[in-house]
This record gives C-alpha cells, structure tokens and sequence, in this order.
C-alpha cells in the first residue's frame, strides 16, 4: 500500500524560475527512503512543501501530495492541521531551537499524546525509553539537554503521534559520530514500533544508509535517481554518483 | 525568593538615590530664584535684604549638596514641605489627590491590556483581510491625540446622548469615559507590541515545531508563544502604567476627574516648587516599583534565568 | 532550512502603500505651509470680531474661531510650529542619544554601566510626569514643553541605540574588521553606523509621532505654545469653551495632528515591514 505519493510536485517564487519541479515519488507504507542531494538541491523545500510549512514568498505551485490516496494540496488551514502530526510529522534539523524553549520536555510531550488521542501518562514514559532518554527528561527544560538528547526528545514525539509519515530533515546535522549513531537507532526503533513510512534528508550518505535502502537524489531542483542505496555508484546521473564517490572518501 | 527580591531592591538604590537628586536638582538649577517667586507669587516685591533673610530661614545660604542632604533626609520621610499657593503640607496635598489618579491609571491599564490583546491577537489569527484592517485601525488608533478624542466622546456622550456628566464627584461611573480615552491609545500602542512580538515569534523553529504537530492558532499562542512573551509583555505594561500616570494628566483636566492632573496644572501655573518636587518624586517612585514588578515577571518567566536564580 | 533563497526580483511588501501615503501626507504639508498664500486666505492673526465663531463658508473655508481669525488660515500658519518643534525636538533627542548609545555600546564596561546607569535614573520618571515637572520649573513656553520633552525622551532612545550597536558589533564581519586592525573610528563609521541606521530610522519615525502627540497635549493643556501662536493642541485648547457652539473649531485641527502624527507612524512602520522581510509560518 502506498503510503505517500507525490506527483509533479513543483515549488518556487511566482514569477521565476522554481526552485523544485516536477518531482514524483512514492512510499510504501513502512518503507524507509533517503533524500539525499547536495546543499541548495531543494531537500529541506521537498520537506516544507510535504507538511505544508513553506514561508511565503515560496509556494507549492502544482502537483499533488496524497497521503493514502487523500490530497493535501490546495486544501483549508483546517484540513492542514488535521493531517498535520496524523498524516505527516516532520523532525527538524536544528533540535536546539526546535523545542519551545520555556517549556519541560514532558508537558510538550504530553501536548503531542493528546493531539494523537492518546493518554500521556501511558504514552510519554514508554516513548522516553524506546528513545533511552532517562524519564527524568520530562521534568527538565530544553536548555537543560544535550543537542543528540534534544533530538531524541522529538524522534520520542514522532513515537507519540505515530504519523502515516515521518520527515526527518537533516537530523544527524551537528551532532558527533557516537551521537548520530543513538539518535539514527532511535529513528529505526521509533520506525519499527508505529509502522510510519520515513523520508530520511541527507547530504549525508552514510547516514541515509543506516536507515533506508532505497535513495532519491535531488540535484538543482530536480529528482534524478531513484534506487537502491547500494547502486548508487553505478547511477546513470552524475550527481547521484558523486554524492557516492564523496561517501567512499569519507569513508577510507 | 525573599534573598533575590532584597538583593534585586539593593541595587536598585543607586537608582533611587539618582532619581531624588534629579528631582532636587531640577528646582536648584531652575532658571530664577525661587526666593524671589515665592516672593512675587504671595504678592511681595522683595528688597535685597528680605531675601537674604528668608534664603538663611529656607536653609537655602548653604552648598548645594547640604541642601540636597537635607532634603533627602525629609524625603524619605515622605516630607516635601509645604505647597506654595495652598499652604498646605506637600504630602497631604498629594495624599488628596494620588487616589483619583491611581484609580484612572490602573482602569485605564486594564482597558488597555484588553484592547492590546483583542488587537493583537486579531491582526495574528485573522485572514489576510482583516488583518490588514486591525493593522490600521492600530495605527489610527495609536495616532488619536488624546485631548481631542476625549473633547469628541464629550460631544458625543455628553453633550448629544446626555449618558455621562462632565463635572463628576469621582464615582466610578465618572470614571469610564476618562479611563476609555487613555486606554484606547495606549491599548492600540500595546496591540502594536503585541502583534510585533508574536510575528517575530512566528519566525522561529520551535513554532514550526507546534505547526508540524498540528497545533491551532490559539493552542500555539498559549501554549508556545505566550510564555516566551510573557516577561516583554510584563516589562510593556509596566511602561505603559508610566505613560498613563502622565498622560492621566491630560484627561483628568478635560473629564474633571478630581486627580493629581488638575492638582500639577495649577502649581505649574504658579510655579509652586515643593508641590511639583513632590509629584515627580511620588511619580517615580510608583512607576519605579512597578517596574521592579514586571523585572520579577521577566525572570520568573524564564526558566533559565529562574534556576539560576534558584541556585543562589 | 539551508536553501538559498534567491533575491525576490519585485514584490509587493505590505507596507508599501503606508510609506506612500505617509510621504504624501507630510509633502503635503510641506507644500501648504509653503505655498498657503496663494489660497487668499487672510492672515492668520487677522481678527474679524463681526465674524466670530463662523461655521465654514466660502471665505473661511473652515470657519472662523471665537475672535474671527480664519481657522483654515491659522492650521496652514502652525504646520512650521507644530511639526518644526517636533522635529526640533527629535533632533535634539538623537543629538543626545546617538553618541550616548554609541559611547556606551562601543566602550562597554564600566564607562557603559555609567552611562546606562544615568539614562536609567532618567528612565525611571514616567516620562510625561518628568516632562510636566521640567516645564513646570522652566514656566509654560513652546521652548520649555520642547525641553521637557527632550530631557524625558532621550534615554530610551540612547538604549535603544546601544543595544542597535550592540547586536551590530556580534556580527561577524565587524569582529572581522576589528582582527584585521581598522581603526575604532573606521569600524564605527564604515560597519556599524550604516548597520544600525536603517532601524534607527524606522525608531526616529515612531518616536517622531508620539513626540508630535506629546508637544501638541502640553500646548493644549496651556503650558506649550501660548496664544496668540497658532498651534494645533493650543487651537483646540481655545476652542475648548466654545465647543458646543463651534464644533468646526474643534474638528479641523484635531484631524490636522492625527494627520501627521499617523504619516509619521505611516512610515515607521512601513519602514519597518521593508527591513524585516522574514515572513511568519503559517499556520
């Protein structure tokens, strides 16, 4: 079953150029995809448009966006916001201001339990352990956690709402090797345990890797591959093959 | 908290003692001598000798810093000798009339608080159409001289409907027309800030956060900006009870509203120097503690600056 | 989000069309004040005690006042005070807090906490109640409200003009300037002015306006301009025992300082919208 299916989906400034055209893909419901491209290919447009976060002057103009077969696009604020967090959740790639910065870390979870109709003393507590934050977490503020624990915190929140799809833009950006590692393993639990199909943004390759095996690569705006996480030094796109090339060399 | 409020009053003496020498040296380097307009105003034409006479009785022979010593010294016995043109003592005068004041200004404050929250919460959560609209009115209502918008509800309300009295005896009915006539201005100004903080709120991650989440306007208002903006707002209503204190002299005269506005318009009128020390000094000291206020709500609202504040 | 947003070639800010109709409201005055004569109107001190309290008509566009003088007249022969003395009076205020905002932006430590320290004793005073007191010292004049104003006014605005310099001085490419040895001088006169005057501008604007409002409410409570000086808030204090009779004296100058105090908050806060042009999340 298809998840999300996003069809010619184009995004600019009205009266120039777009910035993203034509872009079509699908997930499968469960399925993991890393987005990958270099900076300034579209990735984190590709995620504003996808949770209808896009800052005017920039708007989606044309496509579709289905969410299991329903249309987001061109849809009321009100029907936004339903989907919002149900449908789509997106993690952000700044943790450090991501988070409401005079509020503790329970009460913002709780707050997410019962957007998703859930109790939050059933909810929050689970959710804090399959990210290994310590529960104490709930009680202390966000100035008060690391940058990986921040980020943990909101994969805990895509655990609580559960959403048909996970966007998770840049998450390991900023943060250290053993870091990145907790925070991509919590992602993968978080993945497991509520079935969301994940679209995992990357320029990062080793890191799209360790959660998804299908790729999409963006390049200018432009979707041009879209494979198997292991065929992507044999692409037919150039792009796609130096985003290869520049992980092998990070590697050795 | 007891240590953190003495420690917050202590540095604030400097201030305090600023304050008192602003408002003793404003009459000391006041051009003409007070002497001699004492004088002229109970009708004396003074020869050289009676004002050296009365300069030894005043104390005023002596160096500037004695004089503010000693003036201090009365001061914070809330003693600011007596008015001019009454003869009365300065702090009975005040005492008189401060109540009249407080109560406009602090009416006016919450209208305005109320006026700035409906503004500013309407030009944020309102279509494109009508925030546009509320922006205007903001601006035309933070452009109306107060004097002429009450001389206009005087007409209207006074004089045409015959619903409100011009001479009052201070009862609270006397008080709305008055109190609406501030608060209309200020409540627009502060609508203003409030729409502005908010936008530039709506700028930051963690309010896409709330949006990703499938917040309402009003859950993200409350539950995620409000109490980032909680302490600014504090600090802007504290300002605006400083606009109001001054600006409740503006009014009063006009309405009649028997407060301390008619009260300085006279001893401005008859240059009556201990009255208008003693209004400058009551009129900070208001202000300044409601300022001190709003400095504990900007660091209680913090949750940073709280536990610092906690492990002390 | 690290996309480059490419530079918008036109758009339509929101504020625009409030800068416009602000100019075009102080042009406006502008060119009544300088070209009033060709109205015909008569002079503003010309009475005409057979005419009193005259509701408009074809000589007297906006009537007449209670000793016959021509209300149209006498509001085109204030514009020069009322707006001169608020501009004087901003003037005056930045001539003050600019180098104290600079001063102590720049220098910081102990020559800031002294200044800072200063401003805030003045700050303490709410700020109409310092300027009544300092007029009140002085005794009633145009000069003496412009003072009180002045000296109740300027500290706000050196804070704000230390915290402009403030924020200006963490940017990178002023640190930048300093590690590669420009003079102090130069850096202020090459990175920070030109950083902090475009808000600086949008500040004088807004202030403008409620120094405006302040001066024409001291002239109305009879203790700014004083008769026979034509000025709005002292018109309308002349017109006030006679407010029932002749309303037109009460109208006509109100709507003349509304008028120009909402073309100065116009513009500032147009001015405002062209400076920050990041748009909110919609949510």
């Amino acid at each position: 079953m298809v998840a999300l299916s996003v069809r010619n989906l184009t995004v600019g400034i009205e009266g120039a150029p777009p910035l993203l055209s034509r872009i079509s893909f699908d997930l499968a419901a469960g399925e993991h995809v890393g987005l990958i491209g270099e900076s300034g290919s579209g990735k984190s447009l590709t995620a504003g448009a996808l949770c209808g976060l896009l800052r005017p002057p920039i708007a989606t103009s044309g496509g579709s966006i289905l969410i299991e077969g329903t249309e987001l696009l061109g849809r009321s604020p009100r029907a936004w916001r339903r989907a919002r967090g149900a449908d789509v959740f997106q993690i952000f790639q700044s943790p450090g201001t991501a988070l409401t910065p005079g509020r503790r870390i329970g009460p913002q979870l709780a707050e997410a339990a019962r957007r998703a109709g859930a109790e939050p003393e059933r909810v929050v507590p689970p959710a804090l352990d399959a990210v290994h934050l310590e529960q104490k977490v709930a009680l202390q503020f966000p100035y008060q956690l690391s940058g990986g624990m921040k980020q943990r915190a909101l994969i805990a929140m895509a655990l609580i709402l559960r959403p048909r799809v996970l966007i998770a833009d840049e998450p390991t950006t900023g943060l250290d090797v053993l870091t990145e590692n907790d925070v991509l393993s919590a992602i993968n639990r978080m993945a497991a345990e509520t079935q969301s199909a994940v679209l995992f943004i990357s320029h990062d390759l080793r890191a799209v890797k360790k959660v998804a095996d299908r790729v999409l690569v963006l390049h200018q705006g432009r979707l041009v591959e879209d494979c198997a996480a292991t065929a992507l030094a044999a692409s037919g796109a150039e792009a796609a093959r130096r985003l290869a090339d520049a992980a092998l060399t990070l590697q050795s | 908290m007891l240590r953190f409020l003495l420690i917050r009053m202590a540095v604030t003496l400097p201030t305090l003692l600023g304050m008192s020498f602003v408002a003793f040296a404003i009459v000391a380097i006041a051009p003409g001598d007070p002497v001699v307009m004492e004088l002229r105003a109970m009708g004396v034409v003074p020869k050289p000798e009676d004002i050296a006479a009365i300069k030894a009785e005043y104390g005023l022979d002596r160096p500037f810093f004695v004089r503010y010593l000693d003036w201090l010294g009365h001061a914070v016995q809330l003693d600011f000798g007596v008015s001019v043109a009454t003869g009365r003592s300065v702090a009975e005068e005040i005492a008189l009339y401060l109540p009249a004041t407080l109560a406009l200004s602090l009416s006016a404050l919450v209208g305005a608080i109320s006026i700035s929250l409906a503004l500013g919460i309407l030009a944020v959560t309102a279509g494109p159409v009508t925030a546009q609209g509320t922006r205007a009115l903001t601006i035309l209502l933070v452009s109306v001289p107060p004097f002429w918008l009450a001389l206009l509800l005087i007409h209207a309300f006074v004089l045409n409907l015959g619903w409100a009295r011009l001479v009052g005896d201070g009862s609270v009915s006397d008080l709305i027309l008055p109190a609406l006539t501030l608060s209309l201005g200020a409540g627009a100004a502060l609508g203003r800030f409030v729409y502005e903080r908010v936008t530039a709120e709506r700028c930051e991650d963690y309010v896409r956060l709330a949006i990703a989440k499938g917040l309402g306007p009003m859950q993200i208002l409350l539950g995620h900006i409000a109490p980032r903006i909680i302490g600014p707002l504090a600090t802007a209503w504290a300002n605006t009870l400083g606009g109001l204190l001054g600006g409740a002299v503006i009014v009063e005269s006009i309405f009649g509203w028997p407060g301390l506005g008619q009260l300085i318009l006279q001893a401005i009128g008859q240059r009556d120097f201990p009255l208008i020390q003693g209004y400058l000094v009551f009129m900070g000291l208001i202000f300044f503690a409601t300022s001190l206020l709003a400095d504990i709500v900007v660091i209680l609202s913090d949750p940073q600056l709280r536990r610092r504040l906690s492990r002390d | 989000m690290t996309e480059a947003i490419p530079v918008r070639r036109f758009r339509i800010a929101p504020g625009r069309g409030g800068l416009t109709l602000g100019l075009v409201l102080l042009v406006l005055y502008a060119l009544l004040s300088l070209a009033a004569t060709p109205l015909s109107l008569p002079p503003p001190e010309e009475m005409d005690l057979l005419a009193r309290l005259a509701p408009p008509s074809a000589d007297h566009p906006l009537g007449t006042d209670h000793l016959g003088r021509d209300v149209l007249a006498r509001i085109i022969a204030a514009i020069p005070v009322s707006l001169g003395a608020a501009l004087a009076a901003m003037a005056a205020i930045m001539a003050i807090a600019l180098p104290w905002g600079l001063v102590a932006g720049l220098a910081g430590g102990r020559v800031d906490m002294v200044l800072m320290r200063l401003a805030d004793i003045v700050l303490a005073f709410p700020t109409l109640a310092l300027a009544l007191a300092v007029i009140g010292f002085l005794g009633a004049s145009l000069e003496a409200s412009i003072i009180g104003v002045v000296a109740a006014w300027w500290p706000s605005n050196a804070r704000l003009v230390r915290a402009l310099v403030l924020s200006a001085r963490e940017r990178d490419f002023v640190r930048a300037a300093y590690l590669a040895g420009a003079s102090r001088l130069r850096v202020v006169i090459r990175h920070i002015l030109p950083q902090i005057l475009p808000p600086l501008a949008v500040v004088v604007s807004l202030e403008t306006a409620s120094v405006l409002l302040a001066l024409s409410s001291l002239s109305f409570l009879g203790i700014g301009a004083q008769p026979p000086t034509p000025e709005w808030g002292a018109m309308l204090n002349e017109a006030r025992p006679f407010f029932a009779q002749a309303p037109h004296m009460l109208l006509a100058p109100g709507i003349a300082v509304l008028l120009a105090v909402v073309a100065f908050n116009l513009i500032g806060e147009a001015l405002r919208d062209l400076l920050d042009q990041r748009s909110p999340y919609r949510w």
